[in-house]
């Protein structure tokens, strides 16, 4: 077998170079297409905003491919310079691409550790092809196991534990206060972008209702349409602070809009917990309004501070997780070795057997009535023993050599010696 | 089984808290696995004991211990369906202070024969197990609201001090919270209440005079009592939330246990 990876990724280029090499749906179908003509073997390509990758296989040697030719052909298809490219572009081929693709799948080799996008994005990668029927024995099964050894990784360790992100670390700190998010209502203050996020998150938490609030009135009826909410005169500001039990604040105020003081009349008339979520840099909330029990106020640097924590945490896996890819290459490597040199050592067996079944009849039949049933068994026995360890040497050479890409020189040589015929 | 002590499914539990606390500083799922494990073996021993030598329910040693039976089985089910919550930190140490104040309280010297056989009951037998389950489950809701409170408290602090909700110990929402104090209180003060009337019956009908009214237990419940009307009547007139409920049930709980290690005064010292 020869695998042979070659891409780019945001470790080696810089965005503006992967976004120019990136496929969208409707090219990378062609471009598999050109690739198995011009290179006669299997392809996928693994294209996200990340990194665009090119696993290639074919059963005998891929030595004519190279990241350059990749490059070259990248080039071509992007009406690029294949020269400016080839720097970016990393190569793996053998084992190495296979424990390559387990560490993108797993989200070892992502931006953010443990995001769950790339196994989908692989996963539908693999899809593509194998629509496109550029998928062959190789890849097929390198793909399947590298899915299930990203499953195993995100089961087997706290790799994708918490929030990576601002927005969804929001909703972890209104999860300490509230349960139950049914009759619960949503103020959105103002209309900034990053708002947009957190309440996509906090949307997920499905309640009752959603309010916006802004001193433009379109943009709030905007906001409202978008979310599916209810606009609200920025009049109503304090009344609908005395009622909503969660708010998500993102004016571009260059002064808080709640001061404490306005904000003590409010909380006289409120009757349960508010949590707030002060996103908007300056500040739209004084700070001293927090009291931890009636109050939850979070701003941004609270948010980010969880975010910076689940990132800390995923570290800390990585080591399991590196080990568990590990085993599941040594896995992949020994499971394709298995289908790749089965039928050899099976025609070497079975070959060896009726030599060895022809001579010992042979001599028997020879040597007829000088032998008791004892000895008979006992040369029997002692030629099975010979032919078992005379298969030893090549099965165990060929089962080694399956972490390495020479095995299929071996496998060759095995053939030719032997005179083992398909 | 008569050679189960007190000490047997007391260290259990004591165990079982050990590795709750050990959780906190090296979290393993297999130690809280364990720590349920240990409360269970506890929980049997304990049943078996309260089965097998019957303490008397109306005196403080009995009846403790029937409290902390209760306050395991509770445990428990929290420890099964609040998985990730530090849930034996709080239940576990409120068990294990029940089962100390009736190792304190000392074991009464009836015989057994004078604790539960539910065949050859009179009617007065009949309105003193009624008068004392009633105080029971009202002692078992004071003790969840308890529980909840001071969860509610941490969870407050946690909150004001913008603790990572990933860090430290791992609890249930404020609102959750507040709605098992409320349940509990709200389950507590008729259980209460219905304990006390009978137990005013009781001693109406049983004609020893009003002198019994000053006796330090009813006047404990009673004030134990009032303490819990005034709480509900802030909860629900002054629609009083939050830190304040939670103190005001500690409070409760505190009276709750002086109740429970004050002996009648009338029946100290035997079977009445």
């Amino acid at each position: 077998m020869m695998l042979l990876v070659v891409g780019c990724s945001h470790r080696t280029a810089p965005v503006e170079l992967r976004e120019r090499a990136a496929f969208d749906q409707d090219r990378l179908g062609h471009a598999l297409d050109n690739l198995v003509a011009r290179y006669g073997c299997e392809a996928v390509i693994v294209s996200t905003c990340n990194r665009v990758e090119f696993y290639l296989a074919r059963p005998d040697a891929l030595v004519a491919l190279d990241a350059e030719r990749i490059a070259e052909f990248l080039a071509e298809f992007h009406e690029l310079s294949a020269a400016k490219l080839v720097p970016y572009l990393y190569e793996y081929r053998g084992p190495k691409a296979v424990g390559h693709l387990f560490r993108v799948a797993a989200s070892l080799d992502s931006m953010i550790v443990g995001e769950g996008q790339i196994a989908g994005q692989v996963k539908r990668a693999y899809e593509v092809a194998h629509e496109r029927g550029t998928v062959g024995p190789i890849l097929h099964l390198l793909f399947q196991h590298a899915q299930q050894a990203a499953k195993r990784v995100r089961r087997e360790t706290g790799i994708a534990r918490g929030h990576a992100s601002v927005s969804s670390a929001a909703v972890e700190y209104v999860r300490q206060v509230f349960d139950h998010f049914g009759g619960k209502t949503i103020l959105v203050i103002g209309a900034g972008k990053m708002g947009e996020l957190t309440l996509r998150h906090l949307r997920d938490l499905r309640p009752q209702g959603i309010w916006v609030t802004n001193r433009s009135a379109e943009k709030a009826n905007a906001v409202a349409a978008a979310c599916g909410g209810k606009a609200l005169p920025w009049v109503q500001l304090d009344e609908a602070l005395a009622k909503a039990d969660i708010v998500l604040s993102t004016t571009g105020a260059t002064e808080p809009i709640m001061t404490l003081e306005r904000y003590e009349k409010i909380r006289a008339r409120r009757s349960g917990p508010v949590v707030i979520l002060d996103i908007a840099v300056p500040r739209d909330f004084d700070p001293r309004i927090h009291d931890g029990d009636r109050t939850c106020l979070f701003n941004i640097d609270d948010l980010k501070r969880i975010r910076e924590q689940t990132l800390q945490d995923r570290l800390k896996h990585v080591p399991s997780a590196e080990a568990i890819l590990a085993d599941e290459e040594r896995r992949f490597l020994k499971e394709w070795s298995r289908r790749k040199h089965g039928p050899v050592i099976a025609r070497l067996t079975q070959d060896l057997e009726a030599k060895r079944q022809a001579i010992v009849q042979q001599l028997l039949a020879r040597l007829n009535g000088r032998f008791t049933t004892q000895d008979r068994t006992y040369i029997e026995g002692a030629f099975r023993l010979l032919q078992n360890q005379f298969l030893h040497g090549p099965i165990s050479a060929l089962t080694e050599e399956a972490h390495e890409s020479g095995s299929h020189t071996l496998l060759e040589a095995l053939r030719k010696l032997f005179r083992l015929q398909d | 089984m008569e050679r189960i002590t007190l000490f047997c499914f007391g260290a259990s539990y004591a165990v079982a808290l050990a590795l709750e606390l050990a959780q906190l500083l090296w979290p393993r799922a297999v130690q809280r696995l364990l720590a349920a494990l240990f409360a269970g073996a506890g929980l049997l021993a304990h049943t078996l004991f309260l089965a097998v030598q019957r303490p008397p329910l109306r005196d403080p040693y009995g009846s403790l211990l029937f409290l902390a039976w209760i306050l395991a089985v509770f445990y428990l089910y929290g420890s099964i369906h609040h998985r990730r919550v530090a849930w034996g930190i709080f239940v576990l140490p409120v068990l294990l202070g029940v089962i100390i104040l009736a190792a304190l309280s000392g074991r009464p010297f009836d015989n057994v024969s004078e604790g539960w056989n539910l065949f050859s009951l009179d009617a007065e037998a009949l309105w003193r197990i009624l008068h004392i389950t009633f105080f029971i489950l009202a002692s078992v809701g004071i003790c969840v609201a308890f529980v909840a409170s001071v969860m509610y408290l941490v969870q407050a602090r946690r909150l004001r001090e913008k603790a990572l909700p990933s860090q430290g110990l791992r609890l249930l929402s404020l609102e959750r919270l507040e709605e098992m104090n409320r349940r509990a209180i709200t389950w507590a003060f008729p259980l209460l209440t219905a304990g006390l009337l009978v137990g005013m019956v009781q001693m109406w009908y049983g004609g020893d005079g009003l002198h019994e009214w000053t006796d330090p237990r009813i006047l404990a419940t009673i004030i134990l009592w009032l303490v819990f009307a005034i709480v509900l009547y802030l909860r629900y007139g002054y629609h009083l939330r939050g830190r304040r409920v939670a103190l005001l049930t500690i409070m409760a709980f505190a009276l709750l246990l002086l109740t429970l290690v004050t002996q009648h005064s009338f029946t100290a010292g035997g079977a009445r």
